[in-house]
């Protein structure tokens, strides 16, 4: 009551679940007491999905979410929107929220686009009128103009998300919650969301917002909070969590890495040149030693990621593999990374088919050198590459 | 930012919260009604949405509503009142058996549907916060809804049978009062206790059939009990006997309500209420984690 209107406050929230679930039959309830009664304890099982959360939150300030699946991201989004209650703690959110947990929740399949808004509307504490004068905007901004007056069967989940998304987005929550539901539109609708998540930010609405789009959380959010297996991991501004969290991807990664095989690599180096750590548009030398099992020709690919399996770039080179070991050397002449820690991934690929040596990342290199421009937060997520650049104005 | 933020925390889970922080829930009448009357329009939306979905696909529409009770009544007109001798005090049997089935019908839709209603509306309830007793409330409205039609067709009848409405009706609001109570109070308790044993969903049926024959719908209240002392606690135990009984003398006898039956039927319900509404909301902190 005392805080105000679009603040979140969270305090020591516990959060826990049956272990067994979906079992609420009669005679399963029956046979749970029978077994308690025997004395057995063994029974009670339950599941910590949120452990001692703390989460606090300023009118007009936007959070990202993230974490691995089952991490107890929604659960926390569930909590927050009262949906769900806490078994042990404080949840307190002042102000309306606008709340859109799952693609086309609070919908019904038989009403038309249009009935829906309104139900949606009135789920969020919206009288009609307030509905009625965005109306337009709300379908306008989900594009199903053509389609308001069809049943909501007949629309495609795309179009579920993007009418449930703009009704969240328009109806003026103070608070708005988002889950993981953007990954359903397309990519330039995605882009639409981020940017109205933008503009609701700016009239001072609250956010939170869950995603595995890392990017998209970066690009809304100053905020961002790691959980992990129901624990707040880190609460940090969005770039320090979010690098926290890339590392954390990386490392569980790189203790997965296969050996054995008929193909391995024996070691890895990566420098600038002499001695020196890599620097931006300076030489990067990479050299491999491999041991090989087989005498056939192979294709070996390396490049450089942030984390993910999707490197910035990628080199390739024919190698004719020979039993015994071999060693190939790389050099990049200008090394088009700005400042930051990388990732250097590779893989030998038969020829023909398959691969001898899977796509993994193998070692980690920092880059010194020149720090990018920042642009404005979010138009685009911080560039992975640093491009060597002159510049010129005149008046012509 | 130092670096000591931006390394994860290591720290152990700790096996449980302390038992000073566990959350518990308050029941407070003063807040959770006015809650609830804030969202009248949600209950309408809903009840309409209920409404239309109902009637969109169906073939026949809107005369659902109707069939109901009007079969029933052909089926205890036809079969029953040759086989007992029914006591109907000079008022033709359909009538006299129709003004029995609307409140029934109302009654066993509204826990039938309103029972079902937090179950079926999960994904409602699994993702937007509302008060949770809308559900069961709009199913009432539904079956209210459906007992609009059908007492339309009881106009007819009495059309049909060139029979007029006692001036007496004018109790009827008062029975109602007390039949809407009792309705809401059983749904709302139905509706929670389904959410976690959902079998009980099949029972429902069988139990409101069950139900039916332990009403007096089919047949006067002097048929079952016969004995006027236990009449007022037969009517505790089933406040539905009350209220048919009353509906029947002052609609087509005449007669003002039976007080010594509606009187223990009216503690029954307001207790009946209150044990429901209290129920509901006990059960709610869990509704969203088992549906």
């Amino acid at each position: 009551m005392s805080l105000p209107k679009g603040s979140i406050e969270v305090d020591h929230l516990w959060k826990r679940f049956k272990a067994d679930r979906g079992k609420a039959q009669i005679r399963d309830k029956v046979a749970r007491a029978r077994s308690r009664a025997a004395g057995n304890k063994a029974d009670r099982g339950w599941r910590w999905a949120l452990s001692d959360v703390e989460l606090k939150v300023e009118p007009g300030a936007s959070v990202g979410l993230f974490g691995a699946n089952g991490s107890g991201k929604s659960t926390l989004l569930k909590v927050l929107c009262g949906v769900m209650y806490p078994y042990a703690g404080h949840v307190e959110v002042s102000g309306r929220i606008g709340a859109l947990i799952e693609v086309s929740s609070g919908m019904h399949p038989e009403l038309t686009g249009r009935e829906n808004t309104y139900l949606f509307g009135s789920l969020l504490g919206l009288p009609r009128s307030v509905v009625a004068r965005r109306f337009d905007e709300i379908v306008a901004f989900a594009e199903v103009e053509n389609a308001i007056d069809r049943q909501l069967k007949f629309y495609s989940s795309g179009m579920k998300m993007r009418l449930g998304f703009s009704v969240a987005a328009f109806l003026e929550p103070q608070v708005m919650l988002v889950d993981e539901v953007l990954a359903v539109g397309d990519a330039s609708f995605q882009q639409k969301c981020i940017d109205r998540m933008r503009a609701v930010l700016n009239e001072g609405t609250t956010l939170v917002f869950v995603s595995h789009d890392l990017a998209a959380i970066e690009a809304t959010c100053a905020r961002g909070m790691w959980l992990h297996n129901g624990l707040v991991q880190i609460d940090a501004p969005v770039s320090d969590s979010l690098g926290a969290y890339r590392r954390s991807i990386e490392e569980s990664a790189e203790s997965a890495q296969a050996a054995g095989g008929p193909l391995k690599l024996l070691k890895v180096e990566v420098g600038g040149s002499g001695d020196e750590p890599p620097r931006t548009q300076e030489p990067l030398e990479l050299r491999f030693v491999l041991e090989s099992e087989l005498d056939e020709q192979g294709l070996l690919f390396t490049g450089v990621s942030e984390g993910t399996a999707s490197p910035i770039f990628l080199i390739t080179r024919a190698v004719s593999l020979t039993p015994g070991q071999i060693e190939v050397r790389a050099t990049i002449d200008h090394l088009p990374l700005p400042r930051g820690r990388f990732y250097l991934w590779l893989g030998i690929a038969r020829k023909g088919r398959g691969q001898n040596l899977p796509w993994q990342p193998v070692t980690r290199f920092d880059v010194e050198g020149g720090l990018l421009d920042q642009g404005p937060q979010g138009i685009v997520r911080l560039a992975p590459v640093h491009v060597a650049v002159e510049w010129e104005t005149a008046r012509p | 930012m130092p670096e000591a933020v931006a390394s994860p925390r290591t720290a152990e889970r700790p096996p449980a919260p302390p038992p000073e922080l566990l959350f518990r829930r308050r029941i407070r009448l003063r807040r959770s009604l006015p809650e609830l009357w804030r969202s009248r329009e949600l209950i309408r939306t809903l009840a309409e949405r209920e409404v239309r979905a109902r009637y969109k696909q169906a073939f026949l529409g809107a005369s659902w509503a109707v069939i109901t009770p009007i079969v029933l009544m052909v089926v205890f007109t036809v079969f029953l009142k040759r086989v007992a001798k029914i006591d109907t005090g000079n008022v033709p049997y359909p009538l006299f058996s129709y003004v029995g089935l609307l409140p029934w019908t109302f009654f066993s839709t509204s826990v039938n549907t309103g029972g079902q209603s937090l179950v079926s509306n999960s994904s409602l309830l699994n993702k937007v916060y509302c008060p949770r007793e809308v559900f069961p409330v709009a199913s009432v409205f539904v079956a209210g809804f459906d007992a609009i039609i059908s007492t339309g067709v009881l106009g007819l009848l009495f059309v049909i049978y060139t029979f007029a409405p006692k001036v007496t009706s004018l109790w009827v609001p008062v029975l109602f009062v007390l039949q809407l109570g009792f309705t809401v109070g059983v749904t709302l308790f139905l509706s929670g206790i389904v959410v976690y044993l959902r079998d009980l969903r099949q029972a429902l049926s069988i139990l409101l059939q069950l139900g039916l024959f332990a009403t007096p719908v089919a047949y006067g209240i002097d048929g079952i009990v016969p004995n006027p002392f236990w009449r007022p606690i037969y009517c505790a135990l089933n406040p539905l006997a009350a209220v048919i009984d009353g509906y029947r003398r002052v609609v087509l006898l005449g007669l003002p309500p039976r007080w010594e039956l509606v009187a223990p039927a009216a503690v029954t319900t307001v207790l009946i209420l209150f044990l429901g509404y209290t129920v509901f909301k006990r059960l709610e902190t869990g509704f969203a984690d088992v549906a």
